[in-house]
């Protein structure tokens, strides 16, 4: 009896159900996508830059006090198909103003910029821990004539990429990184190199607040070596690497939001850019 | 009210500060020491690939030189000695002294290992236990010809007993919970009402579809409603016959529950056991707002039996976790574990013409091992090195014989338990196989 009453004691029942909180991390990582979901983020951002780095990395103003702002609406979409592959697209607008202190002082443009769509392939992953995905992207120009909006050509890109989730100290944590070799076809058009990491912790057990950090950037090569405008993405050859925070804040599991402040720490050729952005996540499911 | 001067406390204080110094003092000076001894395994899982070799450290706070031996006992689970060590230790005050052992050609399995000391004025026993290549581990007995039949024949059974499937909703689950939770009442197998409750995420989204957890008790334990945060889970704990909340029939005591009707295997109370979570499986299917495809069948100890053997039967169930399931490899176990065959044995011996070897005959159709190589699901299997229910060769003698998607989480100086590291690996499987990203 008294074997009995010593065994009963240990006997248990298993249940912990672990909640995955990689899904309420921001979208575009190495993390699949669950099927049948479908995840929209629309997203406003203003960049400014009053300064530039030239094509030696020197930094200086812009001649006569001239200004670079840019306002983007994007609107960023991923859908899970099965378990292995997602759709993923990317449709941004944007306003671009250059103001300066000589006529005619304010010079500006607007519309759609490149179209982004892709297939993103759930590769492998390592104790259901660190997850890896290969995408690829169609990017279509929307507009045409216009250098102030991009440079109105196709281009494809191949990215791989790596997410992972685990602790920091007694704080949940994930970590996205991906890098991606993009070619725009035609005159011209340049390679790009686009690479981003990011580190964030959620500040509860439910990932209800986050806070994050990410490391952007992008190197273009080209033979067309001039300078267009201040916002890096109209050069054809410039580099640039921008250190971003950004806080997340999940209302339910469905709608997250996302407040992002950044800064441009090196460059050649581009804009000495700050960056703020909100963005939106929406997640629904339909299966 | 007594008043005390502020001198008058403070010599007070200072008495009693004295005496407790004093005392202190005293122990000390009658404290002898002690020692105290460590085991370390080489291998962070207990397992190794020829010779096993431990550490054993010892460290003295005696006050003076304490001579005598450290020694090594390594048995078979079944307690048959096989290697045994000793060597002379002369361990002065205040020193730490490392003692190696190693122990060489042995054949796979697992062995207990005793590591003693003994001194003039201490001695210890530090019990552990190490597995040799287990993965080549079997058992040398067969599951019977007629083991598929005999349980197709128990489903037979079971689809002749009309469900009757009956919900309620408790009052006020919902109330400031994220879930609605069911109390949820079924025919099985010969007509006997069993329980579960049904806890349901509360969305948003009515088309939403869940995933299922279907709980399976410990032996002789009360599955209340479970509830929790996850959003994409439904949980289902069942109350098997004659457990928890499906006494109606079926009330003995906890001693009598696992022999009832041990001498004839169509009775015994196990195959309704088995089949009562089969209608659960059954009940999860009849539910549109559960998803059909996306099952796992969970459970410790006995509930890990009951996860193995429904997942063995039931190809319905798309994902099996079975934590220290007990009766594994039954005729090989019997010489290992007390629980439960000091039961069976008193019932054998009330009960005239039965012998031990006819159980063992009946329960060739309840060893989990038979169950293991029928499923076909991702399995997750957890054990302790030191289980004195579950031991390490028989649960590894079902892990080897599981065919399908396969893992096994080893918790070296754990008994009858696993840790959290079970937990979130079998959330993660889980829900990579589930694609619940």
């Amino acid at each position: 009896m008294s074997l009995l009453k010593s065994f009963t004691k240990t006997l248990f029942f298993v249940l912990i159900l672990f909640i995955t909180f990689q899904s309420k991390t921001f979208a575009d990582g190495g993390f699949p996508v669950r099927p049948g979901r479908l995840l929209i983020s629309p997203s406003v951002s203003y960049f400014f830059a009053s300064s530039q780095w030239d094509s030696t990395g020197t930094k200086k103003p812009f001649p006569n006090g001239g200004k670079y702002t840019s306002i983007s609406a994007t609107l960023y979409a991923e859908y899970g198909i099965n378990r292995k592959f997602a759709v993923v697209a990317s449709l941004p607008f944007v306003y671009n103003q250059f103001t300066e202190n000589i006529d005619p002082r304010s010079t500006s443009s607007s519309g759609l910029t490149d179209l982004e769509t892709g297939l993103r392939y759930y590769l492998a992953n390592i104790d259901f821990i660190y997850y890896f995905s290969l995408q690829a992207t169609a990017i279509t120009p929307l507009y045409s004539n216009n250098a102030a909006l991009g440079y109105g050509q196709e281009g494809a890109e191949f990215k791989p990429a790596f997410s992972g989730s685990g602790y920091l100290g007694s704080l949940h944590s994930y970590f996205n990184a991906a890098d991606g070799v993009r070619k725009y076809f035609g005159a011209n058009g340049p390679i790009q190199n686009r690479f981003n990491a990011t580190y964030g912790v959620s500040l509860d057990d439910l990932y209800m607040n986050q806070v994050s950090l990410t490391l952007t950037g992008i190197n273009s090569w080209s033979n067309d070596k001039s300078f267009v405008s201040g916002v890096p993405e109209t050069n054809r050859n410039f580099s640039f690497l921008e250190l971003s925070a950004s806080y997340g804040h999940s209302f339910n599991d469905e709608v997250s939001l996302f407040l992002t402040g950044g800064q441009f720490l090196t460059g050649r050729n581009t804009g000495v850019g700050t960056a703020i952005s909100l963005a939106f996540v929406y997640r629904l499911d339909y299966r | 009210m007594i008043q005390v001067s502020k001198k008058t406390l403070a010599l007070f204080c200072c008495f009693f500060l004295l005496c407790g110094l004093q005392r202190a003092f005293a122990q000390n000076d009658d404290n002898p020491g002690t020692l105290i001894d460590t085991v370390l395994i080489h291998s962070s899982d207990g397992i190794f690939s020829s010779t096993a070799s431990f550490t054993f450290q010892l460290k003295s706070s005696f006050k003076y030189s304490e001579k005598g031996k450290a020694s090594l006992l390594v048995t078979t689970e079944a307690g048959k000695k096989v290697r045994s060590d000793s060597v002379s230790v002369n361990i002065a005050s205040g020193e730490s002294k490392d003692v190696e052992f190693s122990v060489g050609g042995l054949k796979p399995g697992f062995y207990k290992v005793n590591f003693m000391v003994d001194l003039p004025h201490y001695n210890d026993t530090a019990r552990k236990a190490f597995g040799i290549k287990p993965d080549q581990i079997s058992s040398q007995y067969g599951k019977p010809a007629d083991f598929e039949s005999f349980w197709h024949d128990a489903r037979l059974q079971l689809d002749k007993v009309a469900p009757e499937y009956k919900l309620t909703e408790l009052p006020d689950s919902a109330k400031g919970g994220h879930r609605r939770v069911f109390r949820v009442e079924m025919k099985s197998l010969d007509g006997y009402l069993i329980r579960g409750f049904l806890t349901e995420p509360i969305s948003a989204n009515k088309n939403k579809k869940f995933a299922v957890l279907l709980g399976l008790p410990g032996y002789q334990v009360a599955l209340g409603p479970m509830l929790g945060n996850d959003p994409d889970f439904a949980i289902f704990t069942l109350n098997y016959r004659g457990s928890g909340y499906s006494r109606d029939v079926i009330n003995v005591r906890r001693e009598d529950y696992i022999v009832l009707n041990l001498e004839n295997k169509d009775k015994y109370i196990l195959r309704g056991a088995v089949m009562d979570c089969v209608r659960a499986v059954d009940f999860i299917y009849s539910r549109k707002e559960l998803k059909h495809d996306n099952i796992l069948a969970a459970g410790g100890s006995l509930g890990g039996f009951l996860a193995i053997a429904t997942s063995g039967i039931d190809k319905r169930i798309n994902f099996c976790s079975a934590a220290n399931p007990i009766l594994c490899d039954v005729r090989n176990l019997v010489n290992e574990v007390d629980w439960p065959f000091i039961d069976m044995r008193k019932y054998v011996n009330t009960r005239p013409g039965l012998t031990m070897e006819k159980v063992m005959d009946n329960l060739d159709y309840f060893d989990t091992k038979n169950f293991g190589t029928d499923i076909e699901c991702p399995t997750l299997v957890g054990m302790g090195l030191v289980d004195p229910i579950a031991p390490p060769n028989t649960v590894y003698t079902l892990y080897n014989g599981i065919r399908a998607p396969k893992h096994l989480i080893i918790f070296r100086d754990l008994g009858h338990e696993i840790g959290k590291k079970y937990s979130i690996y079998e959330g993660r499987w889980m829900r990579d196989t589930f694609a619940l990203f």
